[in-house]
């Protein structure tokens, strides 16, 4: 419980001297081999954080006093990872109800206690776009969190002022969760389409109608707003460029349908989520601006993500297609960067350019590039720390850094890390061998697995 | 208790001619009421309020209220005298917020999704602000009895249903029909953030989309319904609507959102949305708020404590001699080495997978502080300089004074427990010129017990309801559990399993021994018997839970008391069902069992 009570206390000290700012700390990491993604590799470099902003980059910097000192002698810093499409830290995930959701936000149920969060950092992850699920043509709005871990006010994990993102889904999904499991629209990508274009068709008839009350109200006091709708507030704002879309989408034809779409209203603000067919239309998804976010190698899991390749990212990053590589698990987010290192075996990516798929071009998707996704001054300081080159398949993450505070430290990394428990919850055992012990071991609830094999 | 001559002719009296009632109402066409309505408990210990205690003072209630309270007060000629020299007389307690006095909904036949589940209609979504729970109540639910013999004489009623379930009342937990209950309606809006089932708004984050498009589109439709009474002249007519209309007195700030959370999750969240809209609200619930003391602060809403707390961890026991019968009890006593408190390690790294004993006992440890948080919530929050109430939920009546005094017993002081109870619900509800302390000219509303309520040898023996007399039989005392209890449940019970739905029999069949029962029950709906789980015998208290096929797994509770036995099932969805029963056959081995 001690680090529990030294997270609550410090947030407790931060809280108390500016409310509604997140704690950040000052920390000098020093003599490592600084990987800035965007400047190159820096070797026996020193990184000195304050206030959480990187303020100093060079050699033989000094901390000052009261600064503590992170020795990476011999180790690999590199910019904090970003996961680009994530479910963690959340309570919901799918307002699978109707194929237009555009009005809830998962940034409503935001769930610091998610130990997701802390096994996230684990894989040198410092930040989560995470999204509402895809059972919906046009979904829930995404937050873009950073990985706070011991905080316990939800707005804490917020990333403050990052771009406001929302969910669209193409394909089977909508099809099948509306289509076959309600028998409403869409019941196939026609009618997808169609919602698409019903709703943004709503969405400009909502702006004027709101366009139309404000010039009537400046003569008359008695003029009457149009009725509120959440929703159309919402796509309202995409058609305006305030809020960004990523699409869960897998088919080269479907993702060249909503580039019509979006053509013909206007909105030229698009990351494509998965994108298995990407490599098909790398030029056209480049000349539209339209960014991708990939899986490295996974495919085959349903009928329309069958025709994939693992070159998807080699083959859009060279069409100049902005691609990054996600993991939408909370598995697969503990080593992103054995994701990003696929990427040189098929297709020989560079260094550079294989970590750039899991830092700057997701900042850059996700309209945070000015603030991580790379080591430079003035930017947030977001590291992690790995004992040989993160591309490398020994690689193991020692320290990740949020906002110049050591939020996982491998050397301190205890058994159980959860922040809170549940007093009524089970204590599931399983053991594994030890024949000796199933006598005291073999209690309620026990899986002796010896015992199990044995027997069969 | 000694009792006037007269009176005792009244009373039989009217007890012949009226069966049960024995009330006149002032209200009521009955002008001359049948019995005396004046009650005086004499040399009583009274804590009018918490901490102001007068000692040896007579209490007379007279017509529903508290007339006078005086060391010396003459007895009126006409009352039922108590005497209550060993006796400590309570303001009633006032629960804060509860589904208290309404059924709950008998099954639903399984109900057609709606057309379009993402537009429902309101009432399917749980959206019915409009609701009034006056039109609910049913004075025969078994909760007001239960409720009444926890020492609570006022409850701030609510109904159930999912996201706006509708309109509070305050009533009294006593009364012949609902409309005699009720003390006063229209008290506030009830809110949780609950889904409705497949449809729109299904997931908290819809509840508070759809909150926020009901909320501001209630304050768009408040405004036009303002111009067109100012003047309608080339308006058009606004139309009327039930859901967003019912919103209007919240909206004026007349009326609070009583928001419910039963997590700390649930607390921040409906914090956010309330911060954003901007509504009256009081808090209630707020499981888990230890950990959001500082929100709470800043916050500075009313708020409801729920006297539910989770189960007692049962940890495994520790390594230990094991029982012999062959020893003599007092010398493996003395043997038997002193249990250390488990002890968590926040460092904690096992060493090796196969080490799953040291990692369980950690986890235990670590489960058994979670579960002294939880129990000493109210007390953090006292000492952090935070006023609450209490709110008794679906927490069982029979475990509110337990719950309380666990909470007493880790941190919160007895006289911010009794402000819970009493005068801060009384507060927080606007009834403080009427209820929450023991004052003349208040509602004859108390508790009287043996011994101080946080005690736990303390009893309840009467409760006052609007200066109605309620005799509380001590709980029937479980045996304790002795190495030679004589308590077998082996056999076949013929019960009668008693439901809002009406009666039904059924069969419950117990075999083993010790602690190897397994067991079967049919029910006359239910083809096939019905497998027991988890059946465990403690002192005479037979507990168990089954699968109920499509609802869940219900549990059951049960005293044995020789060849009968009574108790419930709890079925998830249904509530509570009491059960009775016989033993039919059985058991067939000695009551003897020692092996």
């Amino acid at each position: 419980m001690k680090f529990k009570l030294l997270f609550l206390s410090a947030a407790f000290i931060f809280a108390s001297n500016c409310l509604a700012q997140v704690p950040t700390g000052d920390v000098l990491v020093r003599g490592g081999t600084v990987l800035t993604v965007t400047n190159g590799t820096l070797e026996n470099t020193d990184v000195l954080i304050l206030n959480g902003i990187i303020t100093e980059i060079g050699e033989n910097l000094s901390a000052p006093q009261g600064v503590s000192v992170v020795d990476a002698v011999g180790m690999y810093v590199m910019p904090g990872i970003i996961d680009a499409h994530s479910h963690i830290g959340i309570s919901n995930v799918n307002e699978s109800s109707a194929p237009v959701t555009a009005q809830v936000s998962v940034g409503d149920v935001l769930n610091p206690y998610s130990i997701a969060i802390y096994r996230a950092l684990a894989g040198g992850v410092t930040s989560s776009h995470v999204m509402h699920g895809s059972a919906n043509v046009i979904g829930g709005q995404n937050e873009t969190i950073k990985h706070r871990w011991g905080l316990l006010d939800p707005d804490e994990l917020r990333m403050a002022d990052a771009p406001r993102t929302i969910k669209f889904a193409l394909g089977e999904n909508p099809t099948r969760v509306h289509g076959q499991g309600s028998n409403k629209r869409p019941a196939s990508r026609m009618g997808v389409e169609y919602v698409l274009r019903e709703t943004f068709a709503k969405a400009q008839r909502y702006q004027e109608a709101w366009a139309q009350y404000e010039e009537e109200a400046k003569s008359n006091p008695r003029a009457i707003s149009p009725a509120y709708n959440g929703q159309l507030e919402v796509m309202s704002d995409i058609l305006t460029g305030d809020i960004l879309i990523h699409c869960h989408s897998y088919r080269a034809d479907e993702i060249l349908m909503l580039l019509d779409v979006l053509g013909d209203f206007g909105v030229n603000q698009i990351t494509f989520q998965h994108v298995n067919e990407g490599f098909k239309i790398a030029p056209e998804l480049a000349e539209f601006g339209a960014g991708a976010s990939i899986f490295a190698d996974w495919w085959a899991y349903k009928f329309e993500v069958y025709y994939s390749t693992a070159y998807n990212a080699a083959i859009l990053t060279r069409n100049g297609v902005l691609t990054s590589i996600n993991s939408d698990s909370g598995e697969l987010n503990r080593h992103l960067y054995h994701e990003a290192a696929k990427s040189q075996k098929y297709g020989g990516l560079s260094d550079t350019e294989a970590l750039s798929l899991i830092t700057i071009n997701p900042a850059k998707q996700l309209g945070i590039a000015d603030r991580i996704g790379s080591i430079e001054v003035g930017k947030e300081g977001d590291l992690a720390i790995f004992d040989r080159h993160p591309l490398s398949i020994y690689a193991v993450n020692q320290k990740t850094i949020v906002d110049g505070i050591t939020y996982f430290d491998i050397e301190r990394d205890a058994d159980d890390m959860r922040l809170s428990v549940d007093p009524e919850s089970p204590i599931e055992t399983t053991v594994l061998h030890s024949h000796d012990d199933t006598h005291q071991c073999l209690h309620e609830g026990a899986l002796d697995l010896y015992d199990f094999l044995e027997s069969n | 208790m000694r009792v006037h001559r007269r009176i005792i002719i009244a009373v039989l009296s009217c007890a012949v001619l009226l069966g049960t009632s024995v009330r006149a109402q002032v209200n009521s066409g009955e002008s001359i009421p049948d019995v005396t309505r004046t009650i005086v408990l004499t040399n009583a210990r009274v804590v009018q309020a918490p901490g102001q205690i007068q000692e040896r003072t007579n209490v007379i209630i007279r017509d529903g209220l508290i007339t006078t309270i005086a060391p010396d007060a003459a007895i009126p000629f006409d009352a039922i005298e108590i005497s209550a020299d060993s006796l400590t007389v309570y303001a009633g307690f006032i629960d804060g917020l509860s589904h208290t006095g309404i059924p709950e909904p008998k099954e639903q036949p399984n109900r057609e999704r709606p057309d379009n589940p993402a537009y429902p209609p309101d009432e399917e979504a749980g959206i019915q602000p409009q609701q009034d729970v006056r039109n609910l109540l049913d004075p025969k639910d078994k909760r007001i009895t239960a409720m009444r013999e926890a020492g609570f004489t006022a409850a701030h009623v609510v109904p159930r249903g999912r996201m706006l379930p509708g309109v509070g009342a305050i009533i009294l937990l006593a009364g012949d029909d609902a409309n005699e209950m009720v003390y006063r309606g229209e008290t506030a809006l009830y809110a949780q953030l609950a889904g409705a089932r497949r449809m729109y708004p299904g997931t908290d984050m819809a509840v508070i989309a759809k909150l926020r498009q009901l909320y501001r589109e209630a304050a768009r439709r408040q405004k036009i319904e303002q111009l067109y009474a100012e003047n309608p002249a080339g308006l058009e007519r606004p139309q009327y609507d039930p859901v967003l209309y019912a919103m209007f007195p919240v909206l004026d700030g007349d009326r609070p959102i009583f928001f419910n959370t039963e997590s700390v999750l649930d607390l921040h969240r409906v914090l956010a949305v309330q911060q954003e809209l901007g509504f009256p609200m009081v808090l209630t619930g707020l499981t888990q708020s230890f950990d959001a003391v500082d929100k709470l602060k800043s916050a500075n809403l009313p708020i409801l404590l729920t006297l539910e707390l989770p189960k007692e961890p049962e940890n495994s026991e520790q390594e230990q001699p094991s029982d012999s019968t062959e020893a003599a009890p007092t010398d493996a006593a003395a043997e038997l080495p002193q249990i250390a408190e488990p002890s968590y390690n926040a460092d904690f790294r096992v060493t090796s997978l196969a080490d799953v004993a040291a990692e369980k006992e950690n986890l235990e440890a670590r489960r058994e502080m979670a579960y002294k948080a939880h129990v000493g919530n109210a007390g953090m929050l006292e000492s952090e300089g935070l006023t609450f109430g209490f709110s008794t939920g679906s927490a069982k009546p029979g475990d509110l004074l337990g719950n309380v005094r666990k909470m007493v017993e880790e941190g919160l002081s007895e006289d911010a427990a009794l402000a819970a109870l009493t005068t801060t619900p009384a507060q927080i509800l606007g009834l403080t010129s009427s209820m929450g302390t023991v004052e003349e000219g208040k509602l004859g509303n108390l508790v009287v017990t043996k011994g101080s309520i946080f005690d736990e040898k303390g009893e309840i023996r009467y409760v006052f309801v609007d200066g109605r007399k309620y005799e509380i039989e001590p709980p029937k005392k479980r045996s304790e559990k002795t190495a030679d209890a004589d308590v077998n449940p082996a056999g076949t019970w013929s019960i009668t399993i008693s439901t809002p739905g009406g009666d039904m029999g059924g069969t419950l069949t117990i075999e083993g021994s010790d602690d190897d029962w397994s067991g079967s029950l049919s029910v006359e709906i239910e083809p096939g018997a019905l497998p027991l789980e988890y059946i465990v015998l403690d002192g005479n208290e037979l507990t168990f839970s089954f699968d109920v096929p499509d609802m869940g797994t219900a549990e059951s509770s049960l005293i044995l008391d020789g060849e009968s036995l009574n108790g419930s099932f709890e079925v998830p969805g249904l509530g509570n069902a009491t059960v009775s029963g016989t033993r039919t056959s059985g058991p067939e081995m000695s009551t003897q069992h020692n092996y």
